[in-house]
């Protein structure tokens, strides 16, 4: 992966991440990087600090130190919407869709087209919208018969097409997704998978946060271990799966420790 | 596919939108027979237009408040004292009709937005709050005409909101009808048929599914004779009600922000997904003040249909209302779950609510009984929506 032609740049870097809900520390001072057109494969036990890490980077939590980077610039959220403005996209567990409105109404959920402006009220350019929604969905391979279908019409693995599809809308610089392929089909898994390769070769910097290592190994080029809110495992996916899942168990239950050193100095 | 084959697609994929028209259908052709013909008459439609009006203002606000998951007892007594504000404004304070109108609908606003302050703010459940809000406004209403008891408007303009008919022309072709009713109801149809045919030339433009043909020119046919009976019907008595005028304006203008603007498009995306909203960027709070806030300017607006209509402010106007709305728009179409349920509906739900009454009374069947029709139609209404989202489209 390292051999790639692409100029490796980071595109998020975090530094010294620090988070405490009262006495619990989730995080303790965790760097990240992620570099341009690279999937990054989040793992962790339970409580291990990934979601944590990524609702700080997509603006739902703010950090109690430490320090964010896009593209070399610090920056500082205090929203979701701050985050979305500088382009970080966070596809989440649940989608986040309406289901009672249809497939192009959810992408632009929030960020409507407007073709006129009566004062305040904003009337919605549908037609646009519908267009945008259809190609779309096409440059993704997404297969849904209309865009004007409700959400709740939908199966599982559509809805989070839908969901995937609505972080890459906007020229999304990083998309977060969190366990993208829980609670989907083995063939919905399949089809979720294919979409992230899609991104990827369209240039899309992606993180996953996923139970499934065999997922993390299939389309991550690099992957980062959590463990009780501490970076233990940074290295890119590499040798053959069974290899590459001992290895990844072996950090998430604390058998072996990268950064032992540097934490406890 | 055959046309019968067709007809009957349609129906099935439609009929939760179809229902509720079916229903008053069903609803008015029984009245007119049980009644012998009374109750179509021009004079008992024009009265029930009249009556309908006061509720189906609140029914397409409430809607509103039900999409976003919540729910305004307070409607009903809010309307009554708001009333009887204006009655005071006109007849002791001497304010011109138009200023005691606007200063009322500005106070409905403000007593709106304190109920979505107290929901919003501090997320008190809007049944409490609301609860809160039919007391206090109960015991305003007795408070303003306490010293008066009922107070009478005597304003020819502010009576007649609620009794009056928009004038006609002075020609003297069809010397029975009402010719500028019958102008509108053309009207109507003309831009009916138009916007229907350039909407369909515009799906098909962009290759989306259209009616066929043949279903499409029946569609036209069938509202436009409906638009052109209804307009028949009311110009055979006075013609068109000032009070038809304005629940007209209020559907049109909120079918318009609903279903055309982003504002609309957030209110239900507040009440399919509220996590998924916020997480969009749609401030739930500030829809939940939009939303309130509508509904206090609505309630005034049925406080002063109703003070017109009655030509004046009595001590115990408003008593109920917030059911009869509750049950229009439940009626009409909207969910208890959130996220559904059109202002068009609302009408036709307080239509359908409205007509049970005005037919039954016709027919002289004892209160009694009218309650437990009512409740019965209530509930058939809403196993309807239920039985209809899992199983049709």
């Amino acid at each position: 992966m390292e051999s790639t032609t692409r100029t490796r740049s980071p595109i998020v870097e975090l530094r010294g991440i620090k988070k405490n809900f009262g006495a619990v520390q989730a995080l303790r001072g965790v760097d990240l990087m992620l570099n341009h057109n690279e999937v990054l494969g989040l793992v962790g036990d339970n409580a291990a600090g990934k979601s944590t890490l990524m609702k700080v980077l997509s603006g739902a939590y703010i950090p109690d130190d430490g320090k964010i980077f896009i593209e070399g610039r610090e920056v500082r959220f205090s929203s979701p919407m701050d985050a979305r403005r500088e382009g970080i996209e966070m596809v989440y567990q649940d989608y986040a869709l309406a289901d009672n409105l249809n497939v192009a109404a959810n992408v632009f959920l929030g960020r409507e087209a407007v073709r006129l402006k009566l004062g305040p009220i904003g009337v919605m350019d549908h037609h646009y919208m519908e267009q945008e929604t259809k190609h779309l969905l096409k440059r993704l391979k997404i297969n849904i018969a209309s865009v004007r279908l409700k959400v709740e019409r939908l199966s599982g693995g559509q809805r989070q097409a839908v969901a995937i599809a609505r972080a890459t809308a906007f020229d999304a610089k990083v998309i977060i997704m969190d366990e993208p392929t829980a609670a989907l089909s083995v063939a919905a898994i399949e089809k979720v998978l294919d979409l992230i390769r899609t991104l990827k070769a369209g240039g899309a910097s992606i993180i996953i946060i996923s139970h499934r290592l065999e997922d993390i190994y299939h389309v991550g080029d690099r992957m980062i271990v959590l463990r009780h809110g501490r970076k233990v495992h940074d290295s890119p996916i590499e040798g053959d799966i069974h290899e590459f899942r001992e290895r990844a168990v072996a950090y998430m239950v604390g058998a072996r420790d990268d950064f032992r050193e540097e934490t406890l100095a | 596919m055959t046309f019968i084959a067709l007809t009957r697609k349609l129906l099935r994929e439609n009929i939760r939108e179809y229902g509720m028209f079916i229903a008053l259908f069903v609803i008015m052709g029984v009245f007119t027979i049980t009644t012998d013909g009374v109750f179509i008459s021009s004079r008992n439609i024009v009265n029930l237009v009249n009556q309908t009006g006061y509720i189906a203002v609140l029914a397409v606000g409430m809607t509103l408040v039900i999409v976003i998951r919540h729910i305004d007892l307070s409607v009903g007594f809010l309307a009554g004292f708001l009333g009887a504000v204006a009655a005071v404004a006109l007849v002791f304070w001497h304010w011109p009709v138009y200023l005691a109108i606007l200063f009322v609908l500005g106070l409905g606003v403000l007593a709106g937005l304190l109920t979505s302050f107290l929901v919003a703010h501090f997320g008190i459940p809007s049944f409490v709050a609301t609860l809160a809000g039919w007391l206090g406004y109960r015991g305003a209403l007795q408070l303003v005409t306490r010293n008066t008891g009922t107070i009478i408007i005597p304003n020819d303009a502010f009576n007649a909101i609620g009794n009056g008919f928009i004038p006609d022309i002075p020609i003297d072709i069809l010397p029975e009808m009402h010719k500028l009713t019958l102008l509108l109801g053309l009207l109507g149809i003309v831009l009916f048929v138009i916007s229907e045919v350039s909407n369909r030339r515009k799906m098909q433009s962009y290759h989306f599914e259209v009616l066929p043909r043949e279903m499409f020119i029946l569609k036209l046919v069938f509202i436009s004779a409906l638009l052109g009976a209804i307009a028949w019907v009311l110009a055979g008595y006075q013609g068109l009600s000032w009070t038809a005028v304005v629940v007209l304006a209020v559907v049109l203008i909120y079918d318009f922000i609903t279903t055309k603007t982003v504002l609309g498009r957030h209110i239900y995306a507040v009440g399919g997904n509220p996590e998924a909203a916020e997480l969009s960027g749609i401030s739930v709070k500030r829809i939940t003040y939009v939303v309130f806030g509508s509904m206090g300017m609505l309630s005034a607006l049925s406080g002063i249909l109703f003070a017109s209509r009655l030509q004046s402010a009595t001590t115990t106007a408003g008593t109920l209302f917030e059911l009869d709305a509750i049950a229009a728009a439940f009626v009409g179409g909207v969910s208890a779950a959130g996220g559904v349920g059109k202002v068009t509906g609302a009408l036709i739900g307080a239509l359908v609510m409205t007509s049970l009454t005005s037919g039954m009374n016709l027919m002289g069947i004892d209160i009694s009984y009218q309650y437990i029709v009512r409740a019965l139609v209530l509930a058939a209404a809403v196993i309807f929506d239920v039985t209809t989202r899992n199983t049709g489209k």
